[in-house]
C-alpha cells in the first residue's frame, strides 16, 4: 500500500514537471503544443550527451536546461508566431509535424539506441522492508516540489507573473492595456521548456534510461492532465498529475495490464470530465 | 564533349555495379523498435562485408538492398511489393519483429520469393508456406528451453510469469507454461505489460507477496533492464529468467547497480566461443559500429549467410531454385563454422535445428552457464 503511493507520488511527479510547462503554454496561446515533449526528450538527451562528453553533471544538466529552454522560444518564434491568427488547427498540425521532426533528428543525431544515464548520485536510497525508494525518486520529489513553489512564487509575486496572468486570462486585452504580449508568450515558452526538459532529466535519470523516442507517451499524457487539470490552471495540473499517478499505479497493482495505463489515464479523464466538464479547476466557459 | 564522356562512363559504371547479386532485407530503422532495428542492419552489412571480402558469391560481390519498415506491418508489405518487383531481389532477409515479418511472408510467399526470418520468434511466420524459412529459434523451442532451464536446472517450483504483450512475448510464455506444467512446476502468478513499459512496481509488488522461486520474464532489453533493477531494488532476488530478447550489451548499462548479475537467459550467441567467425563477428562489429554485438545482429550476420550459401547452391539466381537450395540445407549438414550463431541447418518444417545456449550475466557480461542439446527440446 505504502510502496504503491509512493511509487505514484514519483510517477505524477514526472507528470507535473511536463505538464505545468504545457499547462503555461496552452494557458496563453491555447494551442495544443505537441512539440513540448520534443523538447522534453531534448533535454534528457542533451543533458546526457553533455554529462558523456565530460561535463560535470550540474553543469551538463544547467546547460541542457538553458539550451530547451531557448529552443522552446525558437519553436515559438520561428513556428507558432507565424500561424497564430490562422485558426488552431494550423498550429495544432505544425506542432505534429514539428514533433515527429524532432523525434527522427535525435536519432539521426544520437543513434536509436537508449542510454543509460550513468551517474553516481550522493543520496540515500530509502530502503525499509515495506517501502523502498530510491535516490533518484527521492531526487525527482524533492525537485518537484521545489519547482512548483518557485513557479507559485514567479505567478503571483512577480511582474512577470502578472504578465502571464494577465495573457492567459485574455491575450488581446492583455496587449490592450500595455502589456508586451509577444515578449510575455516567448517568456512563457521559456519557463514551460526549461520544466519540460528537466521533466525529461529527471525521468531520464529515474529510469536511467533516455532515448530520442522518449516524449511519445508524455506528449499526449500531458494532455490528460492539462484537460483534467481545467485548460490553464496550474494548480489543476499538479492535482491532475497525481491523482491520474494514483490512479494509474493501483488499476495496474488491482488488475494488471487489463488495459494499458494510457488507456486507463484517458479513461479516468473522461469520466472525471462527464462530472466535471470544466476540468477540476477550469473556469466555466461562457 | 567531355561531359557526355562523364556520363557514358558513369552509366557503364552504375551497370558493372548493377551486376552485384541483390538481397533484399528490411527491418524497423526508425520507431520504437530502431536500436534493435540499426543491430539487425549492422549484422547482416556485415555478413556482406565478410562474404564479399572472400570472393563474394557465384563469382559475384553481393548487394544488400534494405529498406526500413518503421515497426509497422503495413510498411512491410509495401517493402516486399518494392524489394521483388522494382529492386528484383532473388531472396530476402527479415531483420525485423514478428509482427511485421508475419505481415510480409504472406507477400513473399505470393511472389513466390524466398525470405529468411533472422529473429522473429512466431510460429505463424514459417507456416506460411514452403517459400518462408526461419534461422532463428522458434518461439516454441525457446519457450520449452526457458522451462527446462528454470525447473531443471535452477530448480523452481512455483514460477511467476511477466510477458511482453506482442507475439514474441505470448508466443514464449504459452510455450514455457506448457512445458513447465509438464516439468510439474506451478504457476502462480502471470501478467501481461505493453512494449515500452518502464514502471513494473505494481506487478511486483504482488510477485513479491507470492513469493515465487524464480520469474519468468519475457522482454526485450530496455524493458529487461528496468524489471530487473525494479525487482532488486524492491527486494526480490529469486532467479529471473530471461530470453534472447536480453541479449544486448545495451542491458546492463541500462539495468542499476549490479541488478543486472545473475540474471540467466536463453539465447543464441556464445561470445566465450572460440570459432574464428564468432572473433571476427565480435571485434569486427565492435570496430565499425562502436558497439558491442547483440543476438539481433548475430542472428541477422547468419540469415544472410545462409542466403548467399543458398545461391551459392542454388548456383543461379532463380528465386525458386534458391527456395529448394534452402530447403537443402538439412538440419545437422551445417557446418557450425560457417554462422555466428549455432544454426545447424532448416528441419523438414523449414525451422532451424540449433543447440540451445543458456548464459548468465556476471561481472560485465554474459557468459556461457548451460546448454540444451537434448533432441526432445531443440528440435522445433
Amino acid at each position: 500500500m505504502l510502496q504503491n503511493i509512493v511509487n505514484a507520488l514519483v510517477l505524477g511527479s514526472s507528470y507535473v514537471m511536463i505538464a505545468v510547462g504545457l499547462t503555461l503554454v496552452y494557458g496563453i496561446l491555447k494551442i495544443l503544443h505537441i512539440a513540448h515533449a520534443g523538447i522534453y526528450a531534448f533535454g534528457a538527451l542533451f543533458a546526457v550527451y553533455l554529462y558523456e562528453l565530460g561535463f560535470p553533471f550540474i553543469l551538463a544538466i544547467l546547460l541542457s536546461l538553458v539550451v530547451s529552454s531557448f529552443l522552446g522560444v525558437f519553436v515559438y518564434r520561428g513556428f507558432y508566431k507565424h500561424v497564430l491568427n490562422r485558426g488552431r488547427i494550423v498550429p495544432l498540425v505544425m506542432s505534429v509535424g514539428l514533433f515527429a521532426a524532432m523525434e527522427d533528428l535525435y536519432r539521426l543525431v544520437w543513434g536509436p539506441y537508449k542510454r543509460p544515464f550513468d551517474v553516481y548520485l550522493n543520496l540515500p536510497d530509502i530502503m525499509t522492508p515495506s517501502l523502498y525508494l530510491s535516490s533518484r525518486g527521492v531526487l525527482m520529489l524533492i525537485v518537484t516540489v521545489i519547482v512548483v513553489f518557485v513557479l507559485y512564487l514567479l505567478l503571483m509575486k512577480t511582474k512577470l507573473g502578472k504578465s502571464l496572468r494577465a495573457c492567459s486570462n485574455d491575450l488581446h486585452l492583455a496587449g490592450a492595456f500595455g502589456v508586451n504580449t509577444d515578449r510575455t508568450i516567448a517568456y512563457g515558452f521559456l519557463i514551460g521548456s526549461c520544466l519540460a526538459a528537466l521533466g525529461g532529466i529527471l525521468v531520464g535519470l529515474y529510469d536511467n534510461t533516455v532515448y530520442p523516442t522518449m516524449g511519445s507517451v508524455p506528449s499526449y499524457k500531458a494532455f490528460v492532465v492539462v484537460v483534467l487539470g481545467g485548460f490553464g490552471s496550474i494548480r489543476g495540473a499538479v492535482i491532475a498529475s497525481y491523482i491520474l499517478a494514483l490512479v494509474e499505479t493501483f488499476v495496474v497493482y488491482k488488475l494488471g495490464y487489463l488495459l494499458p495505463r494510457d488507456a486507463i489515464a484517458f479513461l479516468t479523464m473522461i469520466v472525471l470530465l462527464m462530472f466535471k466538464p470544466e476540468g477540476l479547476f477550469g473556469k466555466v466557459q461562457r | 564533349m567531355a561531359r557526355r564522356a562523364v556520363v557514358v562512363l558513369l552509366s557503364v559504371l552504375s551497370l558493372l555495379s548493377f551486376a552485384a547479386i541483390k538481397i533484399g532485407f528490411f527491418a524497423p530503422l526508425t520507431g520504437p523498435a530502431a536500436a534493435d532495428g540499426a543491430s539487425a542492419l549492422h549484422g547482416a552489412q556485415l555478413a556482406v562485408e565478410y562474404i564479399n571480402s572472400r570472393g563474394g558469391v557465384l563469382g559475384q560481390p553481393v548487394e544488400l538492398v534494405w529498406y526500413d519498415d518503421n515497426f509497422k506491418a503495413d510498411q512491410a508489405v509495401n517493402i516486399a511489393y518494392k524489394l521483388v518487383q522494382q529492386d528484383k531481389v532473388a531472396v530476402v532477409v527479415s531483420g525485423s519483429y514478428s509482427g511485421m515479418t508475419r505481415a510480409a511472408a504472406g507477400i513473399y510467399q505470393q511472389l513466390k520469393v524466398p525470405m529468411i526470418s533472422a529473429y522473429a520468434v512466431h510460429p505463424e511466420i514459417v507456416a506460411t508456406g514452403e517459400y518462408i524459412f526461419r534461422v532463428g529459434t522458434l518461439a516454441t523451442v525457446q519457450g520449452r528451453a526457458g522451462a527446462h532451464l528454470a525447473v531443471k536446472k535452477l530448480g523452481a517450483k512455483k514460477i511467476a510469469i511477466l510477458t511482453i504483450d506482442n507475439d514474441f512475448g505470448v508466443s514464449l510464455t504459452a510455450c514455457f507454461k506448457e512445458e513447465a506444467a509438464r516439468l510439474g512446476a506451478e504457476i502462480v502468478f502471470e501478467q501481461k505489460y505493453p512494449l515500452g513499459e518502464t514502471d513494473f512496481r505494481p506487478l511486483l509488488t504482488r510477485i513479491k507477496a507470492v513469493k515465487p522461486d524464480a520469474i519468468y520474464a519475457t522482454g526485450y532489453f530496455s524493458e529487461a533492464a528496468r524489471l530487473v533493477t525494479q525487482a532488486r531494488q524492491m527486494g526480490i532476488f529469486v532467479p529471473i529468467i530471461g530470453q534472447e530478447g536480453y541479449d544486448s550489451p545495451q542491458f546492463a548499462k541500462l539495468a542499476e547497480a549490479g541488478a543486472a548479475n545473475g540474471v540467466v537467459i536463453t539465447t543464441d550467441l556464445n561470445r566465450d566461443s572460440e570459432k574464428p567467425i564468432v572473433k571476427w563477428f565480435i571485434e569486427e562489429y565492435a570496430k565499425r559500429y562502436n558497439l558491442d554485438a547483440d543476438m539481433v545482429g548475430a542472428s541477422a550476420f547468419d540469415a544472410v549467410m545462409v542466403a548467399a550459401k543458398a545461391i551459392q547452391i542454388a548456383g543461379t539466381y532463380d528465386p525458386a531454385k534458391i527456395r529448394d537450395a534452402l530447403a537443402s540445407i538439412k538440419a545437422g549438414d551445417v557446418e557450425l563454422e560457417d554462422f555466428v550463431t549455432g544454426f545447424r541447418g532448416f528441419t523438414e518444417k523449414r525451422e532451424s535445428l540449433r543447440t540451445i545456449t543458456c548464459q548468465i550475466y556476471l561481472g560485465n557480461r554474459f557468459h556461457w552457464f548451460w546448454e540444451i542439446k537434448d533432441p526432445a527440446i531443440v528440435t522445433p
